[in-house]
């Protein structure tokens, strides 16, 4: 993963983390501020609502002393004080009352607990309720739930009572309201809540008594916990909290918040659900969270051109500088990099330069220095070469001069030997100077498919009358060569010559025989070519040496075979090596590519014979 | 000159207010012709076709109260219990009482100028007799022939549906009678709230040319459907002249000081029990609701005394023994049998079904006491709606319905016809071979009291009509089978008479006597 990769990872990594952390914290936090502030208000509304029952009981409690200091009334109590009163006369007179008090339930009860007139029952006028005349300080109390009779089943209201007496007897004046849907109705209820009533008139829990503001409500069943829960507690009469999950849709939750309803006695005779629908908390939640998705994503999508930008930013000095050791490492030393900036990239760049330009002085001084040294190697070794064929032949002209003052037949004897001497001195001279030209025409490589190792038995070919040639010590040749080794683009003539000078240098380097060791190997982009001898080796520094022009270890050596070697090798963008122990022989080894880059290769021509090699072969020889 | 004045102005005066004091005896002596009387009636739609009535039904009673201004019988009752000759002028029967020939007053003309044929006469009256009475026409009258005596023939002609009237091409009526039908117009719904319905008005004009000559008013206008209470609030300003009071309204009517006429008894209200819901039909359940039902507070109770216990089936008046029978009220007793059966009869998880198929509030609250009484009992009864206003001829039960209240209207004037009509409502095996050709009241007594002791049917209380006149309505009179005589009536400014029993010379005639 390259370095701007990386940066880039790291940075879109350090958004994605910071934008999910923030839109989680707003997210959860809004949720539970939202739910401390639902469970307040709902807390609030619970209050209100027995702040509410308890005003509408003061209500009934005032319209039924309004009913019991009424005329009628009091002309009802008189008249039912006398002896022999027709009750039937009062029968509507509750009713009347109702209507005039707004009341749902009026009943009037005479002193022996009969009922005498009734606006919601009146068909159980002529009955007793004894249950009124069992308590005598019904005057001052405050209205109680209790269970009502009605012709169409059993109901809930909010009762108060309130007596008149005329002497002995005394009037009962029962009046309250209905709790049932129009109570619902009529409380005042928040956008997002509802109340429902569970009348609490059965022992087990009956759907159809719990209703809402607009009749039964639906799904009752699923209050049936929390009731019969509230049933069990009732004496506690703690608010119960609940919350039902209509479907599948989280939405659809409704917390309640149950109140029970006493009556006069204690006993649960109702219960007040307080329903808050969790919806408007959901769709909170999933707007904040749609925001928080969409923000997260504007910054994610920002902090990847960020990333991009920045990285690119960041890398781009750096990659300058990658690029920049590249070249130098290929070679172009004069690379200069143009970064800005002062930071530690620019200084890196400031140093990489400076660095650069060094080393392109150095090389300079280098290349002149070595070039001095080789034209002072080439001199002398020229001075060399040359004075060798000169001595000879400066004394064969100083005995032709002497040879003057002898006998013809004497001097026409030296002077056969003389010009013969010259003759073969002059040759010599022409050999020199022709090795010489040759190492100056390097030609350049004509790349073709090579069998390197059919090149390489050609070239030992070549030498194999000189490893057992008569007198001299014998040198055995062993050949370790991959079969499969593919071919690889390169001239064969030049490569043939390379071999060839290698096999020569080998068999220069043991006078006293021994053994040639030849093996090829194949690598992953290269071919690796090893020619070893059992010769006297090399000491570090003539390995250090071995490829300068002109230097050799020999004494008749001009110094060019191994410089030729390393020549052809180089043209072929390989690499030449050597490693030796001094007394232990010494081993050359060759790394050529497979193949060579942007180069035509011919087809595949014939590897050069020993003949032909013989004929083309260089004057190599070091 | 001064005292002179003072003495002309206090001799003005003086005779002003003797001419102001004497008017209304000058108005109750001296009947008047003219103006239009305007009935109210609670009842939204009326049929004045005698055929289309069903026997005992409220409904038909106020039929018959205002086909009676159209339509003529052969006979009718005075207020002595009398018959006296309409239609027919003369009858006579043979001695078992089974062929019965009547003489057709001469020059009787419908209200479009034709002539009453008996042949009218038979078709009308053989649309309407019961089966077993064969009529026919002879050459001045008509002839009547029974598969059995029939010794109430007179009673029942001179009530209930048998009018004479003939049936025109497009199926509309024709009568005899004082009024003719102007225009009637059915009810409408109203432009403010189309769910409720404009009252229905019919219109009667004077016939002109009745036999029994031209009624005192010029026309009647009826309006129908109104509540009670508008009705009444009408009569005391003075926006009708005669309007039905319910019972439980008549005590406030009489506080408000409106004239008051009231009827003998002429509905029962009773519990029909009905076998469609298994339990109801334990001859022990029904007897301890029977002894259950307290109907002495029901009547002076609920009914503020304008009602009476039933006792019977047929009230005093019309059989002469009812008070024979008790209201045998015994909760004791009643919770008694009530153990007696299985736990799950009448209990609350299937209570008996109490349909209220009468019309009204009042019915609504009696059925309601019916409960309660039969709760103090252990009985569970539970209240069902009605479906639909209903009489008791037409009295649908329901499925599951195992008890009615319902309202049966005494048409007859014969308690033999009217125990022969209610067993046939009952379905029982009551059958007129059972009853005397005479009409023994001894033997009717012993079949009411069977009839009773089937208990199919609980009489609770017997239900009076009841008429809120205004005080410029002179005359008023009510035959015994309790039609209306407002051919009879005439209108008057002054103030109220102080009785309705005025010595007035009546529109009939002397009997037989054409004016």
């Amino acid at each position: 993963m390259s370095f701007r990769n990386k940066i880039f990872l790291i940075f879109l990594i350090t958004v994605l983390a910071s934008v999910s952390l923030v839109a989680y914290g707003v997210t959860h936090y809004t949720q539970l501020a939202f739910e401390q502030q639902d469970a307040q208000r709902t807390e609030t509304l619970v209050a209100q609502f027995r702040k509410e029952i308890g005003q509408r009981g003061d209500m009934v409690v005032q319209q039924v002393e309004n009913i019991t200091n009424s005329e009628p009334t009091i002309h009802m109590a008189i008249d039912l004080a006398r002896p022999n009163t027709d009750t039937s006369i009062f029968l509507h007179d509750a009713n009347g009352a109702a209507q005039t008090y707004n009341l749902d339930l009026v009943e009037f009860v005479n002193s022996d607990g009969v009922l005498i007139s009734s606006a919601q029952y009146q068909a159980r006028v002529g009955y007793k309720n004894d249950w009124v005349t069992a308590s005598k300080n019904w005057d001052g109390s405050r209205a109680f739930l209790k269970r009502e009779e009605l012709p169409d089943g059993v109901a809930l209201s909010l009762t108060a009572v309130r007596t008149y007496s005329v002497g002995d007897k005394t009037l009962y004046i029962i009046g309250g309201r209905r709790l049932d849907e129009n109570f619902l109705a009529s409380l005042v209820v928040p956008n997002g809540m509802r109340a429902l009533l569970y009348r609490n008139l059965e022992s087990s829990f009956v759907p159809s008594s719990l209703t809402d503001a607009s009749g039964p409500v639906a799904q009752a069943d699923q209050f049936q916990p929390l009731i019969e829960q509230m049933q069990r507690q009732s004496q506690q009469q703690n608010v119960l909290v609940k919350t039902i999950q209509w479907n599948n849709d989280p939405a659809s939750a409704e917390t309640f918040h149950a109140i029970p309803l006493p009556g006069r006695n204690g006993e649960l005779l109702g219960v007040l659900l307080l329903g808050s629908s969790g919806k408007e908390l959901v769709l909170l939640k999933r707007q904040i969270f749609k925001i928080a998705a969409l923000v997260a994503l504007v910054a994610i999508a920002i902090g990847l051109l960020l990333a991009w930008w920045i990285s690119k930013r960041i890398t781009r000095p750096v990659e300058e500088l990658a690029n920049g050791a590249r070249d130098v490492a290929s070679g172009r030393w004069e690379t200069h990099i143009d970064v800005q900036g002062n930071d530690e990239i620019g200084q890196l760049a400031g140093a990489f330069n400076h660095m650069t330009n060094t080393l392109a002085a150095q090389k300079e001084k280098l290349v002149q220095t070595e070039r001095v040294a080789a034209w002072r190697e080439l001199a002398r070794r020229l001075a060399h070469e040359l004075r060798n064929p000169l001595f000879p032949m400066q004394i064969t002209l100083e005995n032709l001069q002497r040879a003057r003052q002898l006998g013809p037949a004497q001097f026409q004897e030296v002077f056969a030997e003389g010009t013969a001497t010259l003759k073969a001195e002059l040759a010599n001279l022409n050999s020199i100077v022709g090795r010489f030209s040759d190492f100056s025409k390097m030609p350049a490589p004509q790349l073709a498919r090579v069998n390197v190792n059919e090149t390489l038995r050609n070239a030992v070919r070549l030498f194999e009358p000189q490893f057992t040639a008569v007198g001299k010590p014998a040198i055995t040749t062993e050949f370790f060569l991959t079969e499969s080794l593919p071919e690889i683009d390169a001239d064969p003539d030049l490569l043939y010559r390379a071999f060839q000078n290698l096999v020569l240098n080998a068999l220069d380097a043991m006078p006293a025989g021994g053994s040639l060791t030849l093996r090829t190997t194949d690598g992953v982009d290269t071919v690796r070519i090893e020619v070893s001898d059992t010769g006297k080796g090399l000491t570090p520094e003539e390995c250090s040496r071995l490829f300068t022009p002109y230097y050799t270890t020999k004494h008749q050596g001009t110094g060019l075979g191994l410089a030729i070697v390393q020549s052809v090798i180089s043209d072929h963008h390989g690499t030449i090596s050597v490693s030796s122990e001094e007394g232990r022989g010494a081993t050359f080894r060759i790394d050529l590519p497979k193949r060579q880059q942007n180069a035509a290769v011919k087809p595949k021509p014939a590897a050069p014979t020993a003949i032909e090699a013989e004929r083309t072969a260089p004057a190599a020889t070091d | 000159m001064r005292f002179t004045k003072s003495l002309s102005l206090a001799a003005i005066s003086a005779s002003v207010f003797a001419l102001l004091a004497s008017a209304p005896m000058l108005a109750t002596k001296h009947p008047k012709y003219g103006g239009t009387l305007r009935l109210e009636l609670q009842i939204a739609k009326v049929s004045l076709d005698p055929r289309e009535w069903k026997t005992g039904s409220v409904a038909s009673a106020e039929n018959a109260r205002l086909a009676a201004l159209v339509y003529d019988r052969l006979v009718t009752l005075d207020d002595y219990g009398r018959f006296q000759p309409a239609l027919a002028t003369e009858w006579s029967h043979d001695a078992p009482s089974k062929n019965w020939q009547f003489k057709l007053r001469p020059n009787v003309k419908f209200s479009d100028g034709s002539s009453l044929t008996a042949k009218d006469t038979v078709t009308a009256l053989q649309s309407l007799l019961p089966p077993g009475l064969q009529i026919s026409a002879t050459e001045n009258g008509i002839t009547v022939r029974g598969t059995h005596p029939v010794p109430d023939l007179l009673e029942q002609l001179a009530s209930g549906r048998y009018f004479v009237f003939r049936v025109q091409s497009d199926g509309s009526l024709l009568g005899t009678g004082p009024f003719l039908l102007a225009e009637s117009s059915a009810a409408t719904p109203s432009e403010a709230n189309p769910s409720v319905l404009k009252p229905a008005h019919i219109k009667f004009r004077a016939n002109e040319e009745a036999w029994a000559g031209r009624p005192f008013l010029d026309s009647i206008e009826v309006t129908l459907g109104d509540p009670a209470l508008r009705q009444i609030l009408n009569l005391q300003v003075g926006r009708a002249d005669i309007v039905d009071i319910p019972p439980d309204l008549v005590r406030k009517a009489r506080q408000d000081n409106l004239r008051v006429w009231s009827s003998p008894p002429a509905t029962l209200l009773a519990l029909r029990f009905d076998d469609a819901q298994p339990g109801a039909s334990d001859p022990r359940l029904r007897e301890a609701l029977d002894l259950a039902l307290d109907r002495e507070t029901m009547a002076n109770v609920l009914l503020q005394r304008q009602a009476l216990p039933a006792p019977a089936l047929l009230p005093q008046w019309l059989s002469g023994y009812a008070f024979l029978f008790g209201t045998p009220m015994n909760l004791d007793r009643a919770k008694q049998i009530r153990s007696t059966l299985p736990a799950n009869v009448a209990a609350g998880s299937d209570p008996l079904r109490l349909r209220v198929d009468a019309v009204g509030d009042l019915m609504k609250l009696l059925g309601e006491r019916v409960a309660v009484n039969a709760r103090q009992a252990n009985i569970a009864i539970q209240l069902v709606a009605h479906a639909a206003p209903s009489s008791m001829g037409a009295a649908s039960p329901s499925p599951s319905t195992g008890v009615h209240l319902v309202a049966w209207h005494y048409d007859s004037l014969s308690p033999r016809t009217e125990l022969l009509n209610l067993a046939h409502y009952l379905h029982s095996e009551f059958s007129a071979d059972a009853l005397p050709d005479t009409g023994d009241p001894e033997k009717l007594y012993c079949e009411e009291r069977r009839l009773l002791g089937e208990r199919q049917l609980l009489p609770l209380l017997l239900l009076p009509d009841y008429v809120g006149i205004a005080p410029s309505i002179r005359n008023w009179t009510v035959s015994p089978s309790g039609e209306w005589r407002l051919a009879d009536v005439w209108l008057d400014s002054g103030e109220p008479a102080a009785s309705d029993t005025e010595t007035t010379p009546s529109r009939n005639p002397a009997p037989g006597v054409h004016p």
